[in-house]
C-alpha cells in the first residue's frame, strides 16, 4: 500500500506539469503524422484532373488512369485552380485533356494533353503514360481496322475496343524470396507510430526521473525513510511510478494513434507485452539517471541525449533494414532495435507471440539489469 | 529571558521524566572527516533539548543518526529504551523528523502533501483525514490547504514542513534548524508551537544556530562543535560553568562619577563606570543587587530614569567555550 502511494505521487508530480501534456500527447501525434506523411507505405499519390470538354475519349482516358488504383484522382473545374493545387502540393500533378480531344482524334488528328508536375512525381506521370499509351494502342487498330476494312471510324473504334477487351491482359505474379520487408501493405502510419512509440516511451520515461531527483533534491525521499516504511518500499514505489508513467505514454501512443491515424498494432497480446517490457527497460533507465544526477538540469539533457541516440541507434528514426550491416550489429545493443523488431514482427508480418519470444526475452534482461542497477544505486543513496 | 532557563525550574520539570530518547557515545566519521566524535545526551518526555553550534558543527550527521538515516560507527541510539538502528522500521512509528529543508512536494497542495506522509505513517481513511485537518488547523494552513504549496510564502512551507511530523503525534519530535529563513510571525508561530507540544509531553530535539530561539524554547542545550558537545545544561548552568556576569545599565542623571564611586563598594558588583548618560555595572546575579544599587544611587544624589539587566547569552557561552562565534 506505501508503494502504491509512493507511485501515485510519482504520477501525479508528473502529470501535474502541463507541459508534459504536450510532450506525452500533442508531440508525438504530430511527428508519426509527419513520418506517415513522408514514409508511410499507404500513401496515394494524387493527380489533379481538367476535363475541359474532352468528349467520350478524354472521359474514357480518365477513367483509365482512376481505375488503375495507384491514384487518388481529383477533378478541378478550371485550369488556374489546377495549376494552383499542384504549387501548393494539394495534389502531385495535374493533367489537363483539352476540349475536343475526342473529335481531334476521330478526325485523325493528334491531340496534346497538358500534364503539370512538381518534381519527383513519377507515379502520376507514369500512370498517365501508360492510360495514354493503352488508349493510343486501341485508336491505332482502331485506324488500321478503318483502312483494312473500309469501315466507317466508329465501327472501327467499337470493334478495336471490343477486340481490345477480348484479349486477356498479361498477368504479373509477385512471389517473395528471401524475408519480405515489412510493412509492405500496412496502413501509412503503422510503422511511423512503433518506432514513435519507442522513442517517446523511453524519453518520457527517462525525462520522468526528473521526479526522482526532484523527491531526492528536496529531501522529501530522506524524509520518507524516516516514516515507518523500509528503503525498499520506497524503491519499489518509485518503480512503480516510473512504469505507470512509461505505460501511460505508450498507451496515450497506441490508442491515440489506432483512433486518430488507424494504426493497427498486430496481435494485441504482443503488442501489450512488448509496451510493458519495454516500459520496464525506460522505468529501469530512469530510475538508475534518477540516482545518478543531483540536479534535474544536469540530468534532462542527458536524458534526451541518451533517448535520441539510443532511438537513431536502434532503428526508431531510421528503419533498422536501410543500415549497413555493421550498423546492425551496433543496433543490437539498444533496446528500441529490439522493440522495433518485435513490432516488425507484429504489425508488418502479423506475428503471434511466439514469434516475438526472443525479442522479449531481450528487452527482459534489459529490464532486469537496469532495474537492479538503479534499485541498488537508490537504496544507496537514500541509506548513505 | 524566558524562565524555561530558570535552572531550578527547568532541572525540577523534566529529571524524573521517563527518557524518550538516548544517544551514548555517538560516532561518525566521513573518510578521514570525523563528522560526529563520541556524542551523548539523553531527552525526557516533554523535555525540549537543543543542540546548538555553527553550520558543519554535526547536528544534522547526530539527528541523521537519531531517525535511523545514518547508521552510526560507534555508539548507540534508543527510543523509549530499544536500540534504535536504521533496520529499526517500526520504531520510526514514534518519530518525527522537520528536516532542515523544505521537504515538501511544490507541486502538491498542502493537503495531498500531508495525506501522502500521513498514509506513509500508517493512517487510514476518517482518522487520517480528520487528523490532517488538526494538522492544518494547528499550522494555520486550513485555508489555503488546497493550493499548491509552491504558491505559498516561505514561513508558510516552513509550518507545512513542521505539520507533515506530527501527523502521527510522535513521541519525540526532532526538528532541525527548522526556522532558517522565515519571517518573524513564522517563527515565532513554530517556536510557540514547539513550547505547547513539549508541554503536551513530547520530547523534543531542537538544533538550531540561533541562540536566541535556544534559549526561548530548550529546557536544555549541547554546546556542540567539532563534532562533541563540547558543555551541556540549562541556561543558568552554562553561564555558571563559564563564570560569566550579568550586566546592569544604568539611565541615570546627576553626580555619576560619585555613583560609580558609591556602586564599587557593593561587594557582588565586579565593575562600575560611566557612559555617557549612564552608568554601567557588571555584577554577579543581578537580581540580588538591584534594591542596593537603587540605594546607593540614591544616596550619591543620582536619578535613575531606566534600569535594564542582561544576563549573559548562549552566545556570549559559545564564544567562551570554543573560541569563535555562533555564525563564524
Amino acid at each position: 500500500m506505501k508503494s502504491l502511494a509512493i507511485a501515485e505521487i510519482v504520477l501525479l508530480q508528473t502529470f501535474r506539469q502541463r507541459s508534459n501534456y504536450f510532450f506525452m500527447i500533442v508531440f508525438p501525434a504530430l511527428i508519426i503524422l509527419l513520418l506517415g506523411a513522408v514514409f508511410g507505405s499507404g500513401f496515394r499519390p494524387a493527380l489533379g484532373v481538367l476535363d475541359s470538354g474532352s468528349g467520350p475519349l478524354g472521359e474514357s482516358l480518365i477513367e483509365a488512369i482512376d481505375a488503375l488504383d495507384a491514384l487518388d484522382v481529383t477533378r478541378y473545374s478550371d485550369e488556374r485552380g489546377l495549376i494552383s493545387a499542384v504549387e501548393r502540393g494539394r495534389v502531385g500533378a495535374g493533367l489537363v485533356v483539352p476540349r475536343g480531344y475526342d473529335e481531334t482524334l476521330r478526325n485523325g488528328g493528334s491531340a496534346v494533353l497538358r500534364f503539370f508536375t512538381q518534381p519527383g512525381s513519377l507515379v502520376q506521370r507514369s500512370a498517365v503514360e501508360a492510360a495514354a499509351a493503352e488508349q493510343n494502342l486501341v485508336f491505332r487498330s482502331a485506324r488500321f481496322a478503318q483502312s483494312e476494312m473500309e469501315a466507317s471510324p466508329d465501327k472501327a473504334l467499337a470493334a478495336a475496343e471490343q477486340a481490345a477487351r477480348a484479349v486477356p491482359g498479361v498477368g504479373v505474379r509477385v512471389t517473395t524470396t528471401g524475408q519480405a520487408q515489412p510493412f509492405g501493405d500496412t496502413g501509412r502510419f503503422d510503422r511511423g507510430a512503433s518506432t514513435q512509440l519507442l522513442l517517446f516511451v523511453f524519453i518520457t520515461s527517462l525525462t520522468g526521473s526528473a521526479a526522482l531527483i526532484e523527491s531526492r533534491r528536496l529531501g522529501v525521499a530522506r524524509r520518507m525513510l524516516s516514516t515507518p516504511t523500509p528503503a525498499v518500499t520506497i524503491v519499489a514505489g518509485q518503480a512503480m511510478g516510473h512504469l505507470g508513467i512509461a505505460i501511460s505514454q505508450g498507451l496515450i501512443i497506441m490508442l491515440g494513434s489506432a483512433l486518430i491515424f488507424g494504426v493497427e498494432w498486430g496481435n494485441p497480446l504482443g503488442a501489450a507485452l512488448v509496451l510493458i517490457v519495454f516500459s520496464l527497460v525506460g522505468t529501469g533507465a530512469a530510475m538508475l539517471l534518477g540516482s545518478l544526477f543531483r540536479s534535474e538540469q544536469q540530468a534532462i539533457p542527458v536524458a534526451i541525449l541518451v533517448s535520441l541516440g539510443l532511438a537513431a541507434l536502434g532503428g526508431s528514426m531510421v528503419p533498422l533494414e536501410v543500415f549497413p550491416d555493421t550498423m546492425r550489429t551496433i543496433a543490437n545493443a539498444t533496446p528500441h532495435a529490439w522493440g522495433n523488431r518485435a513490432f516488425e514482427e507484429l504489425i508488418g508480418r502479423n506475428g503471434g507471440v511466439g514469434s516475438i519470444l526472443r525479442e522479449l526475452g531481450v528487452l527482459g534482461a534489459f529490464a532486469a539489469a537496469l532495474l537492479s542497477l538503479a534499485a541498488w544505486r537508490l537504496h544507496r543513496t537514500l541509506t548513505s | 529571558m524566558s524562565s524555561r532557563f530558570d535552572a531550578s525550574e527547568a532541572s525540577g520539570l523534566h529529571d524524573g521524566g521517563r527518557p524518550v530518547l538516548e544517544c551514548r557515545g555517538l560516532r561518525k566519521s566521513f573518510g578521514s572527516l570525523v563528522a560526529v566524535n563520541g556524542i551523548s545526551f539523553h531527552i525526557s518526555e516533554g523535555e525540549t533539548y537543543g543542540l546548538l553550534g555553527p553550520n558543519g558543527a554535526g547536528k544534522t550527521t547526530t539527528i541523521s543518526m537519531v531517525c535511523g538515516l545514518l547508521e552510526q560507527d560507534e555508539g548507540e541510539v534508543l527510543l523509549d529504551g530499544t536500540r534504535f538502528t536504521p533496520g529499526s522500521v517500526k520504531a520510526r512509528a514514534g518519530l518525527g523528523l522537520v528536516p532542515q529543508e523544505l521537504a515538501v512536494y511544490p507541486d502538491l497542495t498542502a493537503r495531498e502533501n500531508l495525506r501522502f506522509f500521513a498514509r506513509l505513517y500508517g493512517l487510514r481513511g476518517e482518522d487520517a483525514r480528520r487528523r490532517i485537518d488538526e494538522v492544518l488547523l494547528l499550522i494555520g494552513l486550513t485555508e489555503r490547504a488546497d493550493e499548491v504549496s509552491k504558491k505559498y510564502s516561505g514561513g508558510m512551507k516552513r509550518r507545512l514542513n513542521v505539520g507533515i511530523a506530527l501527523l502521527h503525534r510522535p513521541r519525540l519530535l526532532v526538528l532541525d534548524e527548522p526556522t532558517a529563513g522565515v519571517d518573524p510571525q513564522s517563527r515565532n508561530a513554530i517556536l510557540e508551537g514547539v513550547e505547547r507540544l513539549a508541554d503536551e509531553g513530547v520530547g523534543i530535539l531542537y538544533t538550531t544556530h540561533y541562540m536566541e530561539e535556544a534559549e526561548r524554547v530548550c529546557d536544555r542545550v549541547g554546546i556542540v562543535d567539532a563534532g562533541e558537545i563540547k558543555a551541556e545544561g540549562t541556561h543558568r548552568e552554562l553561564v555558571d560553568i563559564v563564570g560569566e556576569f550579568d550586566q546592569i545599565q544604568l539611565t541615570a542623571t546627576g553626580d555619576l562619577a560619585a555613583a560609580v564611586r558609591a556602586l564599587g563598594e557593593i561587594g557582588a558588583v565586579r565593575e562600575a563606570s560611566v557612559r555617557d548618560g549612564g552608568i554601567d555595572l557588571i555584577t554577579v546575579h543581578a537580581p540580588d543587587v538591584l534594591p542596593d544599587v537603587f540605594a546607593k544611587a540614591a544616596a550619591a544624589n543620582v536619578l535613575v530614569r531606566r534600569v535594564e539587566v542582561k544576563e549573559p547569552n548562549l552566545e556570549a557561552v559559545f564564544l567562551h567555550l570554543t573560541g569563535k562565534a555562533l555564525r563564524d
